[in-house]
């Protein structure tokens, strides 16, 4: 009885955090204000996050919300203040029916392929999968996957490297 | 169906939608904003991939991790280029950035 219980309860979150998710994609995309596509966006990753809780991954969930809703978002945040795309500014405007088809198109094509291949290639799947240890997280990522975890190190450095003397470079012209 | 083609459809869905919003949106912070649906799509894939099949965990939870961290990487990067880019040319709108030469 309290098993069963317990797993319409997990239905229920699966199903609450896929309609979160959702609805946070329709206002991302859809919202004439980019500041409440932002918000739709982050209503979105406080789903995804949500699914990794439900998958026995808090770890990776706890990462979702710090990187994506803390770090991310504020970077696309300050890149809507810094370009001056308001509201009533660049996105607003009536916009053409022929936009709205390609956009469409683009979005059903890999659906249906996606979706089909999804459904009928599926393996069996585990009901209820184990939590890992995040020690043993880091022992994976320091043993067997230590390249790719330097590659990102070198990725990230890169970027930021490159972000500074993007925006140096222009104020040197000045 | 089984359990993770549920994860996968929302997946797929986070693709699609994120799709849609690049053609769709005018701006390029609203195409920024696809980009990262789309990315985060790729993450929960990943990640429903190894947690419900006999696949070790670890490597769904650190290819998720790495998704993160390009994803955080690429943003940075975008914000430098949005900034540049709405300094020569006084606007966001991706059909009107026509040349390389500001």
């Amino acid at each position: 009885m309290d098993n069963l219980l317990n797993e319409n309860l997990a239905w229920a979150v699966l199903f609450g955090h896929i309609a979160i998710i959702v609805a946070g994609g329709f206002i991302t995309v859809l919202s004439e204000s980019l500041i409440r596509a932002l918000m739709g966006l982050i209503l979105t990753l406080f789903g995804v996050a949500g699914l990794f809780f439900l998958m026995a991954a808090p770890f990776i969930g706890l990462m979702q919300i710090l990187i994506y809703v803390g770090a991310v978002s504020v970077l696309i945040f300050f890149a809507i203040m810094l370009t001056n795309a308001w509201p009533g500014g660049d996105e607003h405007g009536n916009i053409s029916g022929k936009k709205v088809i390609y956009a469409a198109l683009a979005a059903i094509a890999p659906a249906v392929f996606l979706g089909t291949a999804a459904i009928r290639t599926a393996p069996p799947s585990i009901f209820t999968p184990d939590e890992t240890q995040v020690s043993e997280l880091g022992q994976f990522l320091l043993e067997p996957y230590i390249l790719p975890f330097e590659l990102i190190s070198l990725l990230l450095t890169i970027s930021m490297a490159g972000a500074v003397l993007l925006v140096f470079e222009r104020r040197k012209k000045k | 169906m089984s359990i993770m083609t549920i994860y996968h459809l929302v997946a797929i869905f986070l693709l699609c939608i994120g799709l849609f919003g690049i053609v769709y949106r005018k701006t390029l912070v609203g195409i920024v904003l696809g980009i990262e649906l789309m990315l985060n799509g790729a993450g929960l894939s990943i990640m429903a991939s190894a947690q419900l099949t006999p696949t070790p965990n670890e490597l769904g939870q650190v290819g998720a991790l790495l998704v993160m961290g390009i994803a955080a990487a690429e943003a940075t990067l975008l914000l430098a280029i949005l900034l540049v880019v709405s300094r020569r040319f006084k606007n966001v709108e991706a059909g009107k950035l026509v040349t390389m030469r500001g």
